[in-house]
């Protein structure tokens, strides 16, 4: 263990008295993280707020004559220039297309008649057509406020002109007050977010600062002849084997702390109300314990499947272009954890390693994950990273690929 | 004591190093049947033509390479089947074995004295006596990337010494190194004989070999061509110096493996 204790301080001392090293690795991913996530929230929100705020530009044709006192009663905003019967519309569609005009609402004619002579099922009745760009926020939005605001409250007064009582129509009503139906459990509620958010973040988080760190500290070392005078030392090849992995698992655990950390904060900006989502999360002491085991299983692993590919490699340019694959692995793994969330999975799927990560810390969050599968996933886990470490061992132990002899 | 017992080591090629070499052979032997002992209180030089197989020698006897028939005794240690203890009683210096460049000299010798199990005392002691010897100390403490070439050789070499080892290889000691420095590492290496130590060195000048080893082994294309004092080859070939020596033994081999 003398070996392993020192290889780890050595490793540790090289990183933290790098400054660049330091900066490039921890405190540069985090604050880039951090502004990209916070300046995609502002432009969102600002875009959100200027759709809200823009008056639409709305050309209305053969509007009933009581239509614009309807506009005025629930105050809807926007430039409306009515038209009459024969005037064409063939500029303003053509307007709506290059996104100048929002809105042509086209009554048909004698529309308030047609509804008058109504006596009886079969008589006709008239319709009101909306045109609008999907493509155009401001139209796209202008269409929506205008039928829910304008279109249905007309109706109503209609409805309720023709009928005398509107209740007669109503029957029944279907939740008054929605929110106060609402049976939830916060904890869970929150971490739904996080669930589908977290293990995918986890595990890329953990690939990348695995990737970054152990091509330079294996491969690295092997190209610049740094390795050999270590495999020269009274010290079992498993033992430099360890201290490498441990090391680079000490600073992978750091570096996604940190990136996953600015993720949090960076998306809270983004998203605005998911930062109560978050707070709301709560853990018991067992499932933080199931989480850090996890996590430190799950660091071990990528840190070693970077190790072989790094030892086997004979430069860096070699070892980045075999881990990609690896990365792209991952990133399925998790992914497909992300459009997965909630249904129950057999216990055979907690055997899979990488996706079973995923899955389990997506289950914990939402604490659903039972001990019999926590044990799976952490066993198939243990089992795969110790068989990368023994075949890392092996391949420490190989002239050839130590010494390209 | 190193007791080398008919060494054969040969590598395997890959498709890529056969085109390369345009050989349809698989299989390059490097060193063929070598036996050799070198004794303490003596610099034993092997003395031979690049690619001639002294580096493979030397890595097989410093248990980085095992041998592919024959075997290695160091010190009474087979280099296989116990290479943990050859490893503690060696140091060994060569030129594409280096120390990291993002440490100071000083960093690195404790790193490594601790890896040979020495306490902070005894790197302590260690580093004085080295690094004053070597003139170490006025960048022990600067990172070794900024240091210039020759005193990057004398920390490697420093480091290589921390656990003040009883057999020493080295591969080309004085390579790239200026004359000062080049006699600074000259000098203690006699003096490690002197203290009774088993030194082995591989080199390709003969004024080195002439002045600097008791024994001389000349190796030629992975065989040992002969061997001897620089007294007795030069009688065995019939020739004044080392050089024509060597010549004379090159051609004959030559004609051999033609």
């Amino acid at each position: 263990m003398r070996g392993v204790k020192n290889i780890v301080k050595k490793e540790l001392t090289r990183v933290f008295t790098d400054r660049k090293l330091v900066i490039n690795l921890f405190i540069l991913p985090g604050v880039l993280i951090m502004v990209m996530y916070s300046i995609m929230g502002n432009l969102i929100s600002k875009m959100e707020k200027d759709i809200q705020t823009h008056v639409p530009t709305i050309y209305i044709q053969n509007a009933p004559e009581d239509f614009s006192r309807v506009i005025d009663a629930v105050g809807f905003e926007g430039k409306i220039t009515y038209l009459k019967a024969d005037e064409s519309t063939d500029g303003i569609k053509d307007g709506i297309l290059k996104g100048d005009i929002d809105l042509l609402v086209v009554f048909d004619e004698g529309f308030r008649e047609t509804i008058n002579n109504y006596k009886q099922a079969g008589d006709p009745i008239p319709e009101v057509r909306t045109f609008y760009n999907p493509a155009e926020d401001y139209s796209n939005a202008a269409k929506g406020n205008f039928t829910a605001d304008v279109l249905y409250a007309y109706q109503q007064v209609l409805l309720a002109e023709r009928l005398g009582n509107i209740e007669q129509l109503q029957v029944f009503y279907i939740d008054r007050d929605p929110e106060a139906g609402v049976i939830v459990d916060k904890n869970k509620a929150g971490g739904k977010f996080l669930a589908m958010l977290l293990p995918f973040l986890i595990n890329i988080m953990l690939f990348q600062g695995a990737m970054g760190l152990g091509l330079d500290s294996i491969t690295g070392e092997k190209e610049r002849g740094t390795l050999a005078s270590m495999l020269l030392s009274p010290i079992k090849r498993s033992e430099i084997v360890f201290g490498k992995l441990v090391s680079l698992g000490i600073l992978t655990s750091i570096s996604s702390v940190i990136y996953t950390v600015s993720v949090v904060i960076g998306i809270q900006r983004l998203a605005g109300g998911t930062a109560e989502a978050m707070a709301g999360v709560k853990f018991t002491p067992v499932q933080i314990l199931q989480l850090f085991v996890m996590i430190i299983v799950l660091v071990y692993l990528y840190v070693a499947m970077v190790a072989i590919v790094a030892v086997y490699a004979r430069n860096q340019k070699e070892a980045g272009t075999y881990v990609t694959p690896m990365y792209i692995l991952v990133m399925l793994g998790s992914i497909l954890t992300m459009f997965s969330s909630g249904s129950e999975k057999a216990l055979k799927y907690y055997a899979i390693p990488i996706y079973n990560g995923s899955i389990a810390i997506q289950n914990l969050l939402v604490g659903e994950l039972t001990m019999v599968e926590f044990g799976v996933t952490v066993g198939s886990l243990a089992v795969v990273a110790l068989l990368i470490t023994t075949l890392i061992t092996k391949a420490f132990n190989s002239e050839r690929i130590m010494f390209n002899a | 004591m190193i007791q080398i017992n008919e060494l054969t080591k040969v590598y395997k090629l890959t498709k890529k190093q056969m085109m390369e070499k345009k050989t349809k052979k698989n299989m390059v032997k490097a060193v063929d049947n070598l036996s050799l002992t070198a004794k303490p209180g003596e610099i034993y030089g092997l003395l031979g033509p690049n690619g001639a197989g002294k580096t493979t020698v030397l890595r097989c006897v410093a248990s980085l390479l095992k041998p592919t028939g024959g075997d290695i005794k160091v010190n009474g240690f087979d280099t296989v089947k116990d290479s943990q203890n050859v490893r503690k009683v060696i140091g060994f210096l060569t030129n594409e074995i280096k120390l990291d460049p993002q440490f100071s000299p000083r960093y690195m010798f404790g790193f490594f004295g601790r890896l040979h199990g020495l306490d902070e005392d005894a790197i302590e002691e260690r580093r004085e006596k080295l690094f004053d010897y070597f003139g170490i100390k006025d960048f022990q403490d600067k990172k070794i990337e900024e240091l210039s070439s020759g005193m990057k050789q004398k920390a490697s070499l420093a480091v290589s010494l921390v656990h003040d080892p009883d057999v020493i290889i080295f591969d080309e000691p004085t390579n790239g190194l200026d004359i000062i420095t080049a006699r600074n590492v000259t000098d203690y290496l006699k003096l490690l004989r002197d203290e009774g130590k088993t030194v082995i060195i591989s080199t390709h000048i003969m004024t080195e070999a002439e002045k600097l080893c008791d024994r001389i082994g000349i190796i030629i294309s992975g065989v040992l061509a002969m061997e001897g004092t620089l007294a007795e080859i030069l009688e065995r070939t019939s020739t004044k110096e080392l050089e024509d020596a060597f010549f004379e033994l090159y051609k004959m081999h030559s004609r051999e493996e033609d």
